[in-house]
């Protein structure tokens, strides 16, 4: 006995496999994951999308329901985005000729600063993830401490905040914790991204009725460390809440 | 060497699709694939999408939707002004690089027969 799922795939019903359910969910996720930086980003997906559920219907035959088998042949048919031999259109980088190298320099630990996780820059929650600590209040703690104690933290994290880059793909966020990248990861991140979207556009929007609700706090609020918010929604692309810091 | 190859290719995929699409006034992205398909233009048919969407982008190109028999309506692309002004520049230029390989290669391809 097998479970099954009922999808809908370019606008067709389909019957399909657990397994088979589950192959075909990572194939698109690599997909929409290669041309997501691509101006013709969901062009291009709903027409592939749409051609897979053609070339399904032709397998298919009659048979009620899409196996696994089925799933592996339009996957061969299709090819893989490397197959392709097209770049992102507009990508910063031409994946297919150099995924490799690129590959292979992700995924060994980067220190980046953690825009999920941040307080002023995301310095110090960039050094937890850095170094496997769970908690990155330990290593702000320690930075208070010097700041009050030697004096060269501030210098420090002001030069750190200037150097570090900010880790803003999926795959600069598990290079940060070390994770190697492969396509289940990235599809993880992705989920949790989207799961925590609605999540942040209410906070944003309590945040804003809050900031116009009183004048005041606006005023206080030290000019260099306001967030920005437009980029904030636009990149809704973290995997946890936004700690509200002691800053605001 | 295979990035060279791999250029070249998809500038004459480039010019069959516009072609295609010329010769088929409005064309269907299956129709384009088993064009291509036949002529052994492309390997896999996701080949096909991001060069549609790179040739729209351009303004080479535009789409329509129409109401289909069986299943979601499709679309149907077809070429706007400029894409025919591309096309024929390019189908100038392919007949002088052709003809301009040909010539410079012919010694070669004589050798080894």
């Amino acid at each position: 006995m097998n479970k099954v799922f009922n999808i809908n795939l370019g606008g067709l019903p389909f019957t399909i496999d657990e397994d088979a359910y589950e192959a075909l969910g990572s194939y698109l996720k690599t997909i929409h994951n290669h041309f997501r930086s691509s101006e013709g980003y969901e062009e291009i997906t709903t027409d592939i999308e749409a051609r897979l559920a053609e070339l399904f219907q032709e397998k298919l035959g009659g048979h009620p329901i899409v196996t696994l088998k089925h799933v592996k042949s339009v996957i061969a048919i299709m090819g893989t985005p490397e197959d392709f031999g097209a770049e992102p259109i507009e990508g910063e980088a031409p994946k297919s000729s150099t995924s490799e190298g690129k590959w292979k320099l992700k995924t060994g630990k980067r220190l980046f600063r953690n825009p999920d996780e941040e307080v002023i820059g995301g310095v110090c929650s960039g050094i937890a993830a850095y170094f496997g600590i769970q908690d990155p209040l330990w290593v702000r703690l320690l930075f208070l401490l010097f700041a009050f104690t030697a004096g060269f933290a501030i210098p420090l994290y002001i030069i750190l905040w200037a150097i570090l880059p900010k880790a803003e793909t999926a795959s600069d966020r598990l290079a940060m914790r070390g994770d190697p990248v492969n396509v289940s990861n990235i599809g993880k991140i992705i989920e949790e991204e989207l799961t925590h979207v609605s999540k942040k556009v209410s906070e944003l929007g309590d945040e804003l009725k809050a900031e116009f609700g009183s004048k005041k706090k606006v005023r206080r609020r030290p000019m260099g460390l306001n967030r920005e918010k437009a980029p904030k929604i636009a990149g809704l692309i973290s995997e946890r809440p936004l700690p509200r810091g002691f800053l605001f | 060497m295979e990035n060279t190859t791999q250029q070249m290719r998809k500038g004459i995929l480039e010019l069959c699709i516009l072609s295609i699409i010329s010769e088929e006034k409005e064309a269907y992205p299956t129709d384009i694939i088993n064009r291509l398909e036949e002529s052994e233009m492309i390997v896999v048919q996701g080949t096909l999408y991001p060069l549609l969407a790179r040739l729209k982008s351009a303004g080479l190109l535009h789409y329509t939707w129409k109401e289909s028999d069986a299943g979601p309506p499709r679309k149907y692309y077809y070429l706007t002004d400029d894409g025919h002004e591309f096309l024929g520049g390019l189908m100038g230029t392919w007949n002088q690089l052709s003809s301009a390989v040909q010539n410079s290669t012919k010694n070669l391809t004589a050798n080894k027969n």
